[in-house]
């Protein structure tokens, strides 16, 4: 029997083996927290148990919790990428008064999001660069391959196989360092 | 790739959760699944947030279906199971150690995350022990 975790407010959840996604983590932790004490957004780092994930969403995978930034909304409903981010930035007292730019439709588009979803594409490839030790190498150019990959696609092309060493060196992946304070659990419930 | 993260929402929030098709080990439940088993056992030793891990999961999932009956595949996160890594030297992940008897017969670090290659990767070692003999 899966037992959900009820929850009141967003979770953040983030990648707590990469420095930048922590360091993120630690600004909202510490953003979200009003002069009262209160949160409006919860911070969790992924960690290692699936099945502590699954309490939280039964959807929610813990490979797709570490390929993409996710917020677990109320309502059992999750934002991915550039959504998450705006979600984020929503429910922080010191963004909210931008964020809701994020929003805003214009012809049926929402360009403000639509950037926001490139700009966490460029951040989320290239974050190997600012100190993410589980990340694996470095993908200055993925965004740019990203688009000569799609122009291939465009005229029938089939994209190469990846040429990078299939491996992480252990002195990467195992330096596990003291993630943000957990945030207390919302009461449980059994589904 | 705008539009990648929206679609990745749907599809998200759409797929039903499915329970994993490798069971995970640790060092509590090593020796009885692993080492005192019966039959070829496979061990992945990995870690959810290598991203080399991810590219191989799925593929492991499907080998481990194609040799279900005969091998048996477990997985060993190394970022929890730390000793477990260290008593096997483990150097990187994925690992893919490879057991029979008790003993370790083979070793791939890092295979391509291609069914072929992963599924060599599993079987040889023991095809070659069962040709020994």
């Amino acid at each position: 029997m899966t037992t959900i975790q009820k929850q009141t407010k967003p979770i953040l959840l983030f990648n707590d083996e990469c420095a930048v996604c922590r360091h993120i983590g630690h600004w909202v932790q510490k953003s979200a927290r009003s002069k009262s004490g209160e949160t409006s957004i919860l911070v969790q780092p992924i960690g290692d148990d699936p099945e502590r994930l699954r309490s939280l969403n039964p959807d929610l995978d813990i490979w797709d919790a570490y390929e993409t930034i996710h917020v677990l909304m109320p309502d059992g409903s999750m934002k991915l990428g550039g959504g998450a981010v705006a979600e984020t930035l929503r429910n922080l007292p010191n963004t909210r008064w931008f964020a809701w730019t994020f929003a805003t439709s214009i012809f049926g588009f929402r360009p403000f999001q639509i950037m926001l979803n490139v700009a966490y594409a460029i951040l989320a490839d290239v974050r190997p660069l600012f100190g993410c030790e589980s990340c694996g190498k470095s993908k200055v150019f993925k965004p740019i391959q990203r688009v000569f990959k799609w122009a291939k696609t465009l005229f029938g092309g089939r994209p190469n196989p990846s040429p990078t060493p299939h491996f992480s060196s252990l002195s990467a992946v195992r330096r596990r360092p003291v993630a943000v304070p957990v945030e207390p659990f919302p009461q449980s419930r059994a589904s | 790739m705008i539009n990648e993260t929206l679609e990745h929402a749907r599809e998200t929030l759409l797929r039903p959760s499915v329970p994993d098709k490798i069971q995970a080990v640790t060092s509590s439940t090593f020796t009885r699944l692993v080492l005192e088993a019966e039959g070829p056992i496979v061990v992945e030793f990995m870690s959810y947030g290598c991203e080399h891990c991810r590219a191989i999961e799925p593929v492991l999932e499907k080998v481990a279906e194609m040799v279900k009956p005969r091998e048996s595949i477990f997985r060993v996160n190394i970022a929890v199971e730390q000793e477990l890594a260290s008593s096997y030297q483990i150097e990187g992940t994925p690992t893919l150690v490879m057991f029979l008897n008790q003993n370790e017969v083979g070793r791939v670090e890092g295979p391509s995350p291609t069914v072929s290659s992963v599924l060599t990767a599993v079987t040889q070692p023991f095809e070659s022990r069962a040709e020994a003999y």
